[in-house]
C-alpha cells in the first residue's frame, strides 16, 4: 500500500528525467564508440580474408562502404538513419543490420532468458538457504560446488559437457539451434521440443559458471540482514520466523541480487559469446564479438547501442524495484 | 586503522580464516620460488615424441602439445596470474567501493552524474579500450594491463556498493552518527563502509577467477600476457583443440585457479565474519 | 525435498533425449555437410571483398555450372585438358581468340535454356572494375567477349598467353540474364537469396548462421542427382564442428586442423579421413625494408646470406611433423601441393646448424659477449616474429620456431596479433618476420603477386628482376612454362626472400554411410551431386 504511493507520486517526473538521461548517455557513447572504433587499428577491408585484396580492389570497395568519407559525414549520415530506423548494412555479411540484429534476437532472449530464469529462482533460493543453514555442511558444499562451477572457463565446460552429452552419450545435441533434418511442416510441440533440447547444454553451462555469483550475493546480503536489529525485534515481539524472512530479511535482501539483474541484462548481448560459440548457439554475443574481429563498423555501432541501451534500462528497472522493496528509500537520482 | 587490526585478529582466531591464510601463503611461496626449483618453462625437448604424455614419473602433470612440462608451467604461470588478478581486483574494489559510496550516499546530481558515468563505463566494451592500447603500444606492458582491467571493471561493483549504501542510509546508525555531527566522509568510510563490506569481499572472491579466466580471453585475442610467459587462464585456451585428448593440460591449471578462488573465497569469509562480529 | 524438485526436471531432460535420438534419423539420399562459414552470397560476381569468402564459392559451384571445369592434373595452361560442363566444346580460332559452344541441354532451374547472352551478360558484370574489382584484375587480358548466334561465344584477348582459357573458365559462372536488369545493375537481394542457377542444386531453405538446405534439381545438366537432399550446417567453431561430425549429426565436413582432431576421426568408427591437396601454404616473410624507414633496407634481414644462415638453423621438417604429423611437406619455394609446377621440384634444405654459423660469422654475427645471442657492433641479433592468433597452426610453428631459433643464437620475440591488427601492420610493411598463409589459386601465374617487384601482396618488397623475367617466360610460354617456372622456384629458393615452411594436405572426414565420394582439391563439394548416401 505505502509504496505505491510513494510510486505514483515522484515517479512520472523522476522517469522523464531518467529517459532524458538515458538519451543523453546513449548519444554520448555513440560518438565515443564511433571514434575509437575508426582509431583502432585495423580496416574492415585489409583484415584477414580468404584471399588478399589489392590496393585497387580495396578503393573500390571503400568508395562503395563510404569509408572514404571524413568522419563528421559518415556519422551524420549514420544518426540519420539511425533515426529512420536504417542502421546500415553490414560491411562483412551485405545485409542490413537490423535485419541481422532482429534474426539472432529469438536465440539470445531464449538462452539469456533461461539462464536468468534459473538465477533469479534457483540462485536466490539456494543463496538464501545457505544463509539460513550457515556454516553447516549444506552450506559448506554449495559454497564449495558453485564456487566451482563459477571457476571453470564457459567454453571448456561447454566442451566438456558437449562431448560427454552430446558425442559419448548422444543423449542431447552436441551443437546448433534446431535440426536441420526436422521436417517444417512438423507441428510447433515438436519443433519447440527440439529447441528446447538443443538450449539444454548450452543453458546448462552458463547457469553452472553464473549460479555463484546470484548464490553468493543472495547468501551474504541474508546473512547481513538477518542479523540486523530490526530483526531480533520482530521475533522478539513474537512474529512467526517464516513471517519475520519473507517481510523483512528478504526485501532487504533482495537488493545485491536486483542490482545483478540490471547488470547483466547487456551481458545477454555481449557476454556468452564463449558458450555461443562452442555450442553453434546462433545469438548476439557472437555476432557482436564478430564485428569487433572484422571491424564491421555499422554491424558494431548497431550492437554496441543495443548493448547500451539494455545498461541504461537495467539501471533504470533496478532503481525503481529499490523504491518498490522498501518504502524508505525515495526513486534514487 | 583499528579496525583492520581487529579484522586480522578476528580472521586469524577462526580455524577457516587461518587455512585461507595459510593456503594463500603457500600459493605465493610457490608462485615465487618455484621456478627457481623446476625446469624451464619454455623447453620443448621432444617435440615429436614427447608431446602430450599423460602425468608420469617424470612429468608429474604431463607434457603439452609443444613437449613442456605442464607443472613448471603451472608454477611459474602462477605469479603472472596472480599479479595480474589480485592487482587489478584491488584497483577495481577501490574504485567501486568509492563511487558507489559517494553515489549512494550523497545522492542528487552527484548520483545522477557518477552512475551514468557508470552506464557509460558498462556501454563500452572493454575489448574496445584495450584495441585501442594497441595502437600505442606494440605488446601491452604488464603494468598498464593490470591498471586497465582494474580500471575497466569496478562499474558493476559499484552499482552494487551503491545499492546498499540506498538501502542502508535511513538505518539508525546512520542517522545517529549524522546527529552526533559526523562528516560526511567519516559517514562514509567509517560507518557505512564496513556494512557494504559484505557485497565487496564477494566481489574479491568472484572477482579473482573472473579475472585470471579474462585475461585468458585476452590472451586468447593477442592482448594480454604474450607467449612463451605462461598464464594459467592462456594455458587452459591453448589447450581447447586438446581438451578430451589430453585433458591434463587444461585440468591442472584449471585446479590451480580453483584453489586459489577457494583460498581466497575463505578468507573472505573469515573476514566477513570479523566485520560481521561488529554491531551495526 | 529436493529429489521432489529434482524429478520432473529428469524427466523432461528423458524425454527430450529419446525425442533427440529419434530425430537423427537420416532418410536415405540425404547428406549434411558441416563448415565454418555462412555463405551469404553465393552468387557469380557478387562475391568481392568481404563476400569472396571459400564458402561462398563453394556453395556457388553448387547452384551455378562453370563452363569448363578443371582435369584431374590441373593443368591450367592447356586447355585439351580440361573437362566440359556448360560449355560441349571449344576451338582456339587464333591466338588471340577462343571460341566456347556451350551445350543445348543446359536449362535453368527456371526451365529457359542457357544462351550466348547470358555469357555475355556476366562477363560484362565481371570485367566492370566498379561491380567487381578483382575479377576485372583477373580479367584484365580479355578484351571483347561476343554472341556469335544463341549457343557460341567468341572470347577476343589483348595478349597472347597459354591461359586465356583458364581464365575464362575459372574464375567466374554464367548468370541468368534474363532474371537480372542491366549489367551495370546490383543483383537483386532476394536473388541473392533464392537464387536461380543451372547448377545440381537450388536453395529451398535458410537460416542464417544456422543452415543451408539444398534440394537436388531434376533437370540437372548431368542427370538427376543421386543426393536428393543436402544440409549445409554451420559452426564457427572448430571444436563444435567436430562434435557434430563425432556425434553423427554431421556426414561430412570441411578440412579438419590439428593433429589431436586427425587422431580422433581415425578412431572413430564411423568415420573415414579422405586426403586432398591443400592450396594452403605457409611461410616465414621476410621483411626486406625497414620497419622504422621503409627507404632503407632491413638492417638485419637485408642481407640475403642471414636470411639463408636463419633458414638453415631451422629443422622445418621437424616442425611439419610436430604439427601435421604426415600430411605435410616442406615446400621447395612458394608452392602449395594444389600446383601443379611442384612436380620435378629438388626437396627442401635441411637443417644445418654449423653452416649456419659458418654463414653468420661470414657477416660479422657472432656471440661475442657468450650471452647465448648472436650480436654485431652491440647489436644483438633479435627479431620479432608476427602472427595471427586465429591460426592454431601458426600459434604452435612459432613457439617451435623461436626454441628452434634460441638454439642457433638468434633471439626471437613472439607477437600475436589479433587478426585485423596483423593484417594492418603487414600491409604496411610493419614486421620484421612475418609468419603468413598464403591461399593459392591453381594457376601459378598466382605468384606474381606476392613475389614479382611489382606484386600487388610483395610486402615486404622483394624484388628481383631476374624472377621477373622468369615469371614473363613461364606465363606465356604455350607448353606450360615448366622449365621457367622451375627457374624461378630456384631463384627464389637462393634469394631466400622467406622460409617455406609447410605445405599441407587438406583431410576431410567423411561418415562410412557415404559412398562413392569424390573430393576435389579446387572446390570441395563440386562432385557432391554424384555420392551415394545410403
Amino acid at each position: 500500500m505505502a509504496p505505491a504511493l510513494v510510486l505514483a507520486r515522484g515517479v512520472s517526473s523522476w522517469l522523464v528525467r531518467r529517459a532524458a538521461q538515458a538519451g543523453a548517455t546513449l548519444a554520448v557513447v555513440l560518438v565515443l564508440l564511433f571514434v575509437l572504433m575508426r582509431i583502432a587499428p585495423g580496416d574492415p577491408l585489409t583484415r584477414i580474408t580468404d584471399r588478399p585484396l589489392s590496393p585497387t580492389e580495396i578503393a573500390v570497395l571503400r568508395a562503395r562502404y563510404s569509408l572514404d568519407q571524413p568522419l563528421s559525414r559518415q556519422f551524420a549520415s549514420y544518426l540519420g538513419g539511425a533515426l529512420r530506423g536504417d542502421f546500415g548494412t553490414s560491411i562483412e555479411y551485405g545485409r542490413p543490420v537490423a535485419a541481422l540484429i532482429a534474426e539472432r534476437l529469438p536465440a539470445t532472449l531464449l538462452l539469456g532468458g533461461a539462464v536468468l530464469l534459473v538465477n533469479f529462482t534457483l540462485g536466490v533460493w539456494l543463496g538464501a538457504l545457505q544463509a539460513t543453514r550457515r556454516d553447516t555442511l549444506l552450506d559448506r558444499s554449495l559454497t564449495a560446488l558453485s564456487l566451482t562451477g563459477h571457476a571453470m572457463p564457459s567454453f571448456w565446460l561447454g566442451l566438456v559437457l558437449a562431448w560427454l552429452v552430446g558425442v559419448r552419450w548422444r543423449l542431447l545435441p552436441a551443437a546448433g539451434m534446431e535440426n536441420p533434418l526436422l521436417d517444417p511442416s512438423a507441428g510447433m510441440p515438436a519443433r519447440a521440443a527440439d529447441v528446447m533440447a538443443h538450449l539444454a547444454l548450452p543453458a546448462l553451462t552458463l547457469c553452472v559458471v553464473s549460479l555463484a555469483t546470484t548464490m553468493r550475493y543472495q547468501r551474504r546480503a541474508m546473512i547481513e540482514v538477518l542479523r540486523f536489529p530490526y530483526i531480533a525485534t520482530a521475533r522478539a515481539k513474537g512474529v512467526p520466523e517464516r513471517q519475520v524472512r519473507r517481510h523483512h530479511a528478504w526485501r532487504n535482501a533482495l537488493f545485491p541480487v536486483l542490482t545483478l539483474f540490471g547488470l547483466w541484462l547487456p551481458i545477454l548481448v555481449t557476454g556468452t559469446v564463449f558458450v555461443e560459440s562452442v555450442f553453434a548457439w546462433p545469438g548476439l554475443g557472437s555476432l557482436a564479438a564478430e564485428a569487433v574481429g572484422a571491424r564491421d563498423y555499422p554491424l558494431l555501432m548497431g550492437t554496441a547501442a543495443l548493448s547500451a541501451t539494455l545498461v541504461v534500462v537495467g539501471g533504470i528497472l533496478t532503481d525503481l524495484a529499490y523504491a518498490v522493496l522498501d518504502p524508505r528509500v525515495r526513486v534514487a537520482a | 586503522m583499528s579496525w583492520l587490526d581487529e579484522a586480522w585478529a578476528a580472521v586469524w582466531r577462526r580455524r577457516s580464516g587461518r587455512a585461507a591464510l595459510i593456503a594463500l601463503a603457500a600459493i605465493a611461496l610457490i608462485a615465487l620460488a618455484g621456478p627457481l626449483l623446476l625446469p624451464d618453462p619454455a623447453a620443448q625437448p621432444d617435440i615429436i615424441g614427447g608431446a602430450s604424455l599423460p602425468p608420469d614419473a617424470e612429468h608429474p602433470f604431463g607434457t603439452d602439445q609443444l613437449s613442456r612440462d605442464v607443472l613448471s608451467r603451472v608454477v611459474s604461470g602462477a605469479r603472472v596470474s596472480l599479479a595480474v588478478a589480485g592487482l587489478a581486483v584491488l584497483v577495481s574494489l577501490t574504485i567501486g567501493a568509492s563511487v558507489g559510496l559517494t553515489a549512494g550516499y550523497l545522492g542528487g546530481a552527484m548520483d545522477a552524474v557518477l552512475m551514468r558515468l557508470v552506464d557509460a563505463g558498462l556501454a563500452i566494451p572493454r575489448l574496445f579500450i584495450l584495441l585501442l592500447l594497441l595502437a600505442v603500444w606494440e605488446r601491452i606492458p604488464l603494468p598498464a594491463l593490470i591498471l586497465i582491467l582494474g580500471t575497466t571493471g569496478w562499474f558493476g561493483t559499484s552499482r552494487l556498493v551503491r545499492g546498499e549504501v540506498i538501502r542502508l542510509r535511513h538505518e539508525p546508525f546512520v542517522s545517529g552518527a549524522e546527529a552526533l555531527g559526523a562528516g560526511r566522509r567519516r559517514v562514509m568510510f567509517r560507518h557505512l563502509l564496513p556494512n557494504t563490506a559484505g557485497p565487496l569481499l564477494v566481489a574479491a572472491t568472484l572477482g579473482v577467477g573472473e579475472v585470471i579466466l579474462l585475461e585468458a580471453g585476452l590472451s586468447f585475442l593477442g592482448l594480454g600476457i604474450q607467449p612463451p610467459t605462461p598464464s594459467w587462464g592462456a594455458m587452459i585456451l591453448d589447450a581447447k583443440p586438446v581438451l578430451i585428448a589430453a585433458p591434463w593440460t587444461s585440468l591442472f591449471p584449471g585446479l590451480a585457479i580453483l584453489t586459489t578462488v577457494l583460498a581466497v573465497n575463505l578468507l573472505g569469509d573469515a573476514l566477513s565474519d570479523a566485520f560481521d562480529s561488529r554491531v551495526p | 525435498m529436493i529429489a521432489r524438485r529434482v524429478a520432473p526436471v529428469c524427466a523432461v531432460v528423458c524425454a527430450l533425449a529419446i525425442g533427440h535420438a529419434s530425430a537423427q534419423a537420416r532418410p536415405p539420399g540425404t547428406v549434411v555437410i558441416v563448415t565454418g562459414q555462412y555463405p551469404g552470397s553465393p552468387v557469380p560476381t557478387a562475391m568481392e571483398g568481404p563476400q569472396s569468402t571459400t564458402a561462398n564459392q563453394e556453395l556457388s559451384d553448387q547452384l551455378f555450372l562453370r563452363l569448363a571445369n578443371l582435369g584431374p592434373d590441373r593443368r591450367t595452361a592447356d586447355e585439351r585438358s580440361f573437362q566440359p560442363a556448360l560449355a560441349r566444346k571449344w576451338e582456339r580460332l587464333d591466338s588471340l581468340t577462343l571460341a566456347i559452344e556451350l551445350d543445348p541441354r543446359a536449362r535453368w532451374q527456371d526451365g529457359r535454356p542457357v544462351v550466348a547472352n547470358d555469357v555475355v551478360f556476366t562477363f560484362a558484370r565481371a570485367r566492370n572494375p566498379k561491380i567487381a574489382p578483382k575479377l576485372a584484375n583477373l580479367l584484365r587480358h580479355l578484351a571483347e567477349v561476343t554472341a556469335d548466334g544463341d549457343r557460341r561465344v567468341i572470347f577476343r584477348f589483348s595478349r597472347a598467353y597459354p591461359e586465356q582459357f583458364y581464365d575464362i573458365v575459372f574464375h567466374t559462372s554464367p548468370l541468368p540474364s534474363h532474371r537480372l536488369g542491366a549489367p551495370t545493375d546490383e543483383i537483386p537481394r532476394d536473388f541473392i537469396a533464392n537464387p536461380v542457377g543451372n547448377g545440381p542444386y537450388r536453395i529451398t531453405r535458410a537460416v542464417p548462421g544456422q543452415f543451408i538446405e539444398l534440394t537436388a534439381n531434376p533437370d540437372f545438366l548431368f542427370g538427376a542427382p543421386t543426393v536428393s537432399r543436402v544440409l549445409f550446417r554451420f559452426a564457427t567453431d572448430a571444436e563444435a564442428r567436430m562434435n557434430l561430425l563425432l556425434s553423427d549429426e554431421a556426414d561430412a565436413m570441411e578440412t579438419i586442423l590439428g593433429l589431436a582432431n586427425i587422431r580422433r576421426v581415425a578412431t572413430a568408427s564411423h568415420l573415414r579421413a579422405i586426403t586432398l591437396p591443400s592450396s594452403t601454404m605457409g611461410y616465414l616473410l621476410f621483411n626486406q625494408r625497414d620497419r622504422a624507414d621503409p627507404s632503407r633496407p632491413h638492417p638485419i634481414l637485408g642481407d640475403p646470406v642471414v636470411r639463408r644462415a636463419i633458414r638453415l638453423s631451422l629443422d622445418r621438417q621437424a616442425i611439419v611433423r610436430a604439427t601435421f604429423d604426415r600430411f605435410a611437406d616442406v615446400p621447395y619455394g612458394p608452392v602449395s601441393q594444389l600446383l601443379w609446377i611442384r612436380a620435378g621440384s629438388p626437396k627442401a634444405e635441411r637443417q644445418n646448424l654449423a653452416e649456419a654459423r659458418r654463414l653468420f660469422a661470414s657477416r660479422g654475427w657472432t656471440d661475442s659477449d657468450s650471452d647465448g645471442v648472436l650480436d654485431r657492433d652491440g647489436v644483438p641479433l633479435a627479431l620479432a616474429l608476427s602472427y595471427p592468433l586465429t591460426s592454431e597452426v601458426r600459434r604452435q610453428a612459432s613457439l617451435l620456431v623461436q626454441e628452434q631459433l634460441r638454439r642457433a643464437g638468434v633471439r626471437i620475440e613472439l607477437a600475436r596479433l589479433e587478426g585485423a591488427v596483423w593484417n594492418e601492420r603487414r600491409s604496411r610493411g610493419d614486421f620484421d618476420i612475418d609468419f603468413s598463409s598464403a591461399l593459392q589459386d591453381p594457376t601459378p601465374s598466382g605468384l606474381t603477386q606476392g613475389w614479382s617487384c611489382g606484386g600487388g601482396t610483395n610486402v615486404a618488397k622483394y624484388c628481383n628482376p631476374a624472377v621477373d623475367s622468369l615469371f614473363e617466360r613461364a606465363i606465356s610460354d604455350p607448353a606450360g612454362g615448366a622449365p621457367a617456372w622451375q627457374a624461378a622456384l630456384r631463384q627464389i629458393e637462393a634469394d631466400a626472400p622467406a622460409v617455406f615452411m609447410y605445405a599441407p594436405l587438406n583431410i576431410y572426414p567423411v561418415s562410412r554411410r557415404l559412398r562413392d565420394v569424390r573430393l576435389r582439391p579446387e572446390s570441395a563439394w563440386l562432385q557432391l551431386w554424384s555420392w551415394h548416401a545410403g
